[in-house]
């Protein structure tokens, strides 16, 4: 079985790269195949490498807050490349102060996110959800088969 | 062989000059002009002098940048009064990265409302003449931090400033601070800045250079860090730079500060040396903890009390210093201030006249000696007579490689964890060409840690751990 391809990158003009790295060991350590566009992404960069490698998700990450402003259309840039049924997971520090959690996954989900870790502690979450949802969960989302 | 030479001296420098200097924003910068103002800079306001003054323990440097001229005037003062041997000013980030328009809007703006929409001060924006005025009457020297790969105007507009201690690098500010500055042009760069610092330096009074050794301050073996070192100060010595200081971050294992910050002495002098650049003088720069701060004030002071024991204990001459805000932000000047003072209080209270040795301590040197000179040996015997370009080319072939640099040309082959007493053990050495007895050592001492406890534990767990060490 070839192994689940995950584009990761961090959004924005952050240059924080150390959750990234570690983001992608963690990932690859689990047995994905990691293509990582590092720091300083555009929401478009993120969908043009997905459909470069035909990717099965897309990890977003921010940790200066900037996610807000660059996240608000993010799934249209996939619909706009044909990319409909591709996860989407967000997590970091994506807002700027102290918001309520419902509050800030609301706002994401909002976005067209799948799933939304704010200030998660461990990563292994979001892994494992992971794994979760690409065994059954592309067809959670409505009206659509699951892809690849 | 790439071997460092004086005839890699940078030629017709004078002509350089006028292009960098011919744009606006050089506000009629004058070689001459620059050149005399510096002859009559008191002498207290040179780095060599500061340094030559006996002394019993390291002397402090504080950091600091505010973007509007009053609050970094009074931040001068402030931590001049508080005893601070070295002034620092460090620049915006906009400026590092040559967005002088935006730096400038963003000053105005700052003007207007008396708030700070930059996290430094904006040299080239201000400009010489008016920063000249921060520091008059001021008899310290006052130290240039910043992390900009282009850095040409920024040092023209600095040395005309009076300040005549430049932090940076081709390599240590690219690396650790940019995601995509091409490392050619940076370390081509840096060769424009090292040769103004020298042109603009005399036998009394040279304009000192200092290399940033932290670099992304996560995980760094000793060994990449002192290679970095030893290669920035060939090349600033090419360059006919006089006075340099090599720097290293606190590693987290004391064990590994004193054997990292003992063996950064001994081979700079001694490659220095070997290519005819004995007369460059040399000092050893320690940094408090540069990785994630403890929020919490207490254990940030306790820290930043440690971290100043160790630089008494390796002898460093000088010591930057953190507060106990680092983990919260830009930190108010009187916070700043009582950081000086509480690092004077502890090297004071912890004199340590002799350097301390130990079994642990040997073989810690005798490893790191082994592993820095590898790597600088392979880089000597790359093809070609260049050496900043045999640099460049030990980059892109990841000879050199360091852990959680964002640049896009990183290797990131080379994976790092803590032992058990805390020391960076390289866990795989991706391509740095360390031989291979090295590399079953280093596989050894880690042994130690994974067979205590957390045998099981995923790799990117305890690379977090490792890195939130003091956390």
């Amino acid at each position: 079985m070839s192994r689940s391809r995950v584009v990761i990158g961090v959004i924005g003009d952050d240059i924080h790269i150390v959750g990234n790295r570690i983001m992608q060991l963690a990932l690859e350590e689990s047995g994905f195949s990691v293509y990582n566009l590092r720091t300083r992404n555009r929401p478009e960069r993120f969908a043009q490498a997905a459909l470069e490698v035909n990717a099965h998700a897309v990890f977003v990450s921010s940790l200066n807050g900037e996610g807000e402003y660059w996240c608000s259309d993010f799934r249209k840039h996939f619909s706009d490349v044909g990319l409909n049924n591709i996860l989407l997971y967000v997590g970091g520090n994506i807002v700027v102060g102290k918001r309520r959690q419902e509050e800030v996954i609301a706002l994401f989900k909002g976005f067209g996110f799948d799933r939304v870790y704010h200030q998660l502690s461990d990563i292994r979450v979001a892994i494992t959800q992971l794994e979760e949802d690409l065994k059954h969960g592309q067809a959670k989302r409505e009206g659509e088969a699951a892809g690849n | 062989m790439a071997k460092p030479s004086a005839k890699a001296r940078l030629q017709g420098i004078e002509r350089y000059r006028e292009q960098v200097l011919s744009q606006p924003l050089a506000k009629g910068i004058s070689p001459d002009e620059v050149r005399h103002y510096l002859a009559k800079l008191p002498q207290g306001r040179y780095p060599t002098v500061a340094y030559g003054k006996p002394r019993s323990g390291p002397l402090i440097q504080p950091r600091g940048g505010f973007p509007l001229f009053e609050a970094q005037h009074r931040l001068t003062r402030e931590l001049d009064a508080a005893g601070a041997d070295f002034i620092p000013l460090t620049i915006d980030s906009y400026t590092r990265h040559n967005q002088y328009d935006t730096a400038e809007q963003l000053l105005r703006r700052s003007e207007n409302e008396g708030k700070n929409y930059l996290n430094g001060y904006p040299l080239v924006s201000h400009g010489y003449a008016l920063t000249r005025e921060l520091y008059s009457g001021l008899n310290k020297p006052v130290s240039l931090r910043h992390g900009t790969p282009d850095a040409r105007l920024l040092v023209e507009v600095a040395i005309a400033s009076g300040i005549v201690e430049i932090e940076g690098g081709g390599i240590c500010y690219c690396f650790p601070y940019s995601e995509g500055f091409p490392l050619d042009r940076s370390l081509l760069y840096w060769q424009y800045v090292d040769r103004l610092c020298a042109v603009n330096s005399t036998e009394e009074a040279p304009i000192h250079r200092e290399s940033f050794g932290p670099l992304s301050a996560t995980l760094v073996p000793p060994a990449i860090v002192v290679a970095i070192q030893v290669i920035e100060a060939l090349l600033a010595a090419e360059q006919g730079v006089r006075s340099f200081a090599v720097s290293f971050g606190q590693t987290g294992s004391v064990i590994q500060d004193i054997a990292t910050a003992h063996i950064l002495k001994t081979l700079t002098r001694e490659y220095l040396r070997m290519f005819g650049f004995e007369s460059m003088q040399t000092y050893l720069v320690y940094h408090q903890w540069m990785g994630r701060f403890p929020p919490e004030r207490a254990k940030a002071a306790a820290l930043i009390a440690g971290s100043s024991v160790i630089a008494s204990i390796i002898s460093a001459d000088k010591i930057v210093v953190k507060t106990v805000d680092e983990a919260l932000g830009i930190p108010d000047s009187w916070i700043n201030a009582d950081a000086v003072d509480t690092v004077m209080y502890m090297c004071r209270t912890f004199p340590c006249p002799q350097p301390l040795t130990s079994p642990l301590i040997e073989r810690e040197i005798a490893l790191i000696e082994s592993e820095t000179k590898s790597i600088l040996e392979t880089i000597f015997s790359m093809p070609g007579d260049i050496f900043w370009h045999s640099v460049f080319q030990a980059f892109q072939l990841g000879f050199v490689d360091i852990p959680f640099s964002p640049h896009a040309d990183n290797a990131n082959k080379l994976i790092s964890m803590r032992d058990s007493n805390g020391s960076i053990r390289i866990c795989d050495r991706g391509n740095v060409p360390i031989c291979d007895e090295d590399a079953e050592q280093e596989g050894v001492l880690l042994q130690s840690r994974l067979n205590s406890n957390k045998d099981s534990e995923p790799t990117y767990k305890r690379l977090l751990s490792d890195i939130n060490i003091m956390v």
